[in-house]
């Protein structure tokens, strides 16, 4: 029996590698023109993955978070360091599988397949793990956690966040989170440290801006795979360092914008990309969509622009107001479709398509992912009201579905690109 | 052409300044200068205009304008045959000279020039100081409360015409009740201490209805300054003035609209609104977001962080509008501004 574990923690390793290192192998060698740049970002994963190695050592605790809800602020502002373990691998897809539904949603399933194989690793790097109430299968998982033998801390959230109450009701989970963060370093959150988390926090924000607003530019200056490796990075990336390897990507993107370079010819379908959100090594839409001529020029997904668009505005200088502004920052305008009614999200992608030229829309649903796949049809009539295509792809980790995902992502692309040359 | 362009340009740069202004102290500094003028104006012999939109106060001795209301209030006892003489032009004018003055600022008179607003934001200050938090009310019990500034509004021009008038046979008022709101005032009792003026923080025993006149502003003022305290602009939600600039604001010149398509609804203006607006936050279809209690002070449009999603225009040219580099300045000035703590 012991054999077989270890033989399997063995074997896990291995694929994971292996994963890793084709995802990587395909990000960075199959483009023309990666921005100098992103070497600093494709080195980061060669070396968190050489062998799962989940985060640099800082000497401080490391909380694990799940969901874009829990806020970073208040991490730092204690003293710890966050960790996202929303875990995008097919190797721990199919441990998790073994403890979980064969039809549950991928990204839960390889997190918890994650904690449950490697859990002397991450039990030992690991101080604690949040898991804000969001969609039912990181709820239950919560429960198979802390059976694993983690520290886990529920954060209560509302299922709507449209009414005052609701939003109270989570302005005082954030209040017991900072309690929690704070007995777990020893040390308290002052006004200070706070302001500086959020400083932190917020320039980081801001390069994501500079970045997004470069990725708007026609024609293309980078790719959206690329832009998906650098948020993912913000995910194990030490903070500052993450801010300024971005800043020097932006400082780049934008003497190529100068220069008139181009990653792709202007007629190139714009492609947003929404839905489940793609994680290193899980990679293969965004890259298939862009091998094939296309290019994610936006997104509207928790792993980048939903975790990194908005930003901390708080009135007083005082923790009775900043710790409250840091938790509406994570309600009030996240568009995860947890919450109902969700025409937050409907609007969000609407406004997007029209600020970003897109010519398209690809929504990626990971099949046992009832939200996703719930929210697909409303948004699909939204945006054919406006006469723009989206195509629907249920997909998962697996490599299996490839060809079939590469022979419709090929046509919906072409179809665009009939569409563009009959509308000039 | 090459003129237009550098004009274009120029237009440009100082739109991006203002954008990138710190609305809170540039807002500061303007009510402080109106203040010196609306109340120590008199000390320079300035007395600029008779039919301010705002709380200039007329027992404030050494004012430098005077507020409307307290005209208005005496020009209502007027009766009705008297309307069609010279009485009723001099109340057009008066009116007229109002309406002028209010919609060059609409109802920024009140987040800009009101000295009883200024007061207000300076016993908010004083509680930032004292690091005191402030306190929140239920919403909908509060929304029937703040209905009080039109019965209020409704009142100070109802009695003193039932003062000059019989309505349906009664008799009338009597004059002992002249300028009710005034005497209610919170402004009546607090600027004239500004000159070292004690005279109005009492009780008139005159008459009885001057006692129960000022016997209630005495209370008002000092639900005035606890109020103010604890919850910011607490005054303004009563004011009959600031209905009065609700009902005509849709003339108003300096305008403040909102493009909902680009709303995330992220609630940063709803919670820098010092007068708790939710339809700032929630209301994605309406241009014109003004509402009853708004003070026009713009502190929504400096923590929009979406480009041109809330703005300031006077007569159709943009003043202040919210940008994401302006969000990301302002936000930085706040969270590195010091070290102390």
């Amino acid at each position: 029996m012991m054999d077989r574990i270890e033989r399997q923690k063995k074997t896990t390793a291995l694929h994971l590698a292996m994963e890793a290192k084709e995802t990587l192998r395909r990000v960075e060698s199959e483009f023309p023109d990666n921005p100098a740049a992103m070497q600093y970002f494709y080195d980061l994963y060669r070396e968190r993955y050489a062998e799962d190695a989940p985060q640099a050592k800082s000497g401080r605790k490391v909380v694990g978070t799940m969901c874009v809800q829990v806020p970073d602020e208040l991490i730092y502002a204690a003293g710890a360091v966050p960790l996202r373990l929303c875990n995008g691998s097919t190797t721990y897809d199919q441990i998790g599988a073994s403890s979980m539904p064969s039809k549950a949603c991928p990204l839960v399933k390889a997190t918890v397949g994650m904690l449950e194989i490697s859990s002397e690793l991450y039990k030992d790097k690991l101080d604690a793990i949040v898991i804000p109430t969001t969609c039912d299968q990181k709820k239950k998982s919560a429960e198979m956690l802390i059976d694993m033998g983690y520290k886990v801390h529920i954060m209560e959230m509302p299922a709507s966040k449209e009414s005052d109450e609701a939003r109270h009701y989570w302005q005082n989970s954030v209040k017991n989170f900072a309690l929690m963060l704070q007995k777990l370093t020893g040390k308290k959150i002052t006004r200070k440290s706070l302001k500086e988390s959020v400083a932190k926090v917020s320039r980081a924000g801001r390069e994501f801006r500079r970045l997004n607003n470069l990725a708007k530019n026609s024609p293309p200056l980078i790719f959206g795979k690329d832009v998906f490796m650098v948020t993912n990075a913000y995910f194990f990336d030490d903070i500052e360092n993450w801010t300024a390897a971005v800043n020097k990507l932006n400082d780049e993107l934008e003497e190529r914008k100068s220069k008139g370079f181009k990653v792709a010819q202007s007629h190139a379908p714009r492609i947003l990309f929404t839905g489940s959100p793609p994680i290193f090594p899980n990679m293969k839409v965004p890259v298939l969509l862009e091998q094939v001529g296309g290019v994610i020029v936006a997104d509207e997904v928790c792993s980048s622009s939903r975790l990194l668009y908005d930003s901390v505005a708080f009135d007083e200088e005082a923790l009775y107001d900043m710790v409250p502004a840091i938790a509406d920052r994570y309600l009030k305008p996240c568009t995860c479709p947890c919450y109902t009614p969700n025409d937050d999200r409907k609007r969000k992608i609407e406004h997007m398509v029209k600020d970003f030229a897109a010519d398209g829309v690809i929504y990626q649903a990971f099949s046992g992912c009832h939200l996703y796949e719930m929210e697909q049809k409303g948004i699909n009539l939204r945006l054919e009201a406006m006469g723009v295509p989206m195509l629907y792809l249920e997909t998962d980790y697996s490599p299996e579905d490839m060809g079939q995902l590469s022979t419709r992502v090929e046509a919906f692309i072409e179809s665009i690109k009939t569409r563009k040359r009959r509308g000039k | 052409m090459k003129k237009l362009k550098t004009f274009g340009k120029k237009s440009e740069i100082i739109s991006k300044a203002l954008n990138n202004t710190d609305i809170e102290s540039f807002r500061f500094w303007f009510q402080l200068s109106a203040f010196a003028l609306l109340v120590y104006g008199g000390w320079f012999a300035i007395n600029f205009a008779d039919d301010l939109p705002t709380f200039a106060c007329v027992y404030d001795e050494k004012r430098g304008a005077q507020c409307y209301l307290i005209g208005l209030q005496h020009q209502m006892a007027t009766p009705w045959s008297a309307y069609l003489s010279g009485r009723g032009i001099g109340i057009l004018v008066a009116f007229l000279t109002f309406f002028a003055w209010f919609i060059l600022f609409n109802k920024a008179w009140c987040g800009y020039i009101c000295p009883v607003g200024a007061i207000q934001d300076w016993i908010t200050k004083l509680r930032i100081k004292l690091g005191i938090r402030y306190s929140e009310y239920s919403a909908p019990a509060f929304k029937g409360l703040k209905n009080i500034k039109f019965v209020l509004l409704a009142l100070l021009i109802l009695m003193p015409m039932s003062m000059g008038n019989s309505f349906f046979g009664l008799p009338k008022l009597s004059h002992e009740y002249a300028v009710p709101f005034c005497m209610i005032c919170p402004g009546r009792t607090i600027l004239p201490l500004f000159q070292g003026d004690f005279s109005q923080l009492a009780v008139d025993f005159s008459s009885q209805p001057k006692m129960i006149l000022t016997s209630l502003g005495m209370i008002v003022t000092g639900l005035f300054l606890i109020g103010a305290f604890f919850k910011k602009r607490f005054f303004c939600f009563f004011c009959p003035m600031s209905a009065f600039h609700y009902i005509m604001k849709k003339a108003g010149l300096l305008k403040l609209t909102k493009d909902g398509s680009k709303c995330t609804r992220c609630g940063n203006c709803y919670r820098a609104c010092d007068v708790g607006i939710r339809e700032i936050a929630d209301d994605i279809v309406s241009k014109d977001i003004v509402k009853d209690d708004c003070m026009m002070c713009f502190k929504c449009v400096a923590v929009c962080p979406e480009e041109k999603c809330l703005k300031v225009s006077f007569l159709g040219i943009p003043l202040y509008e919210a940008t994401e580099e302006g969000f990301y300045k302002r936000m930085e000035g706040k969270t590195e501004n010091d070290g102390q703590d």
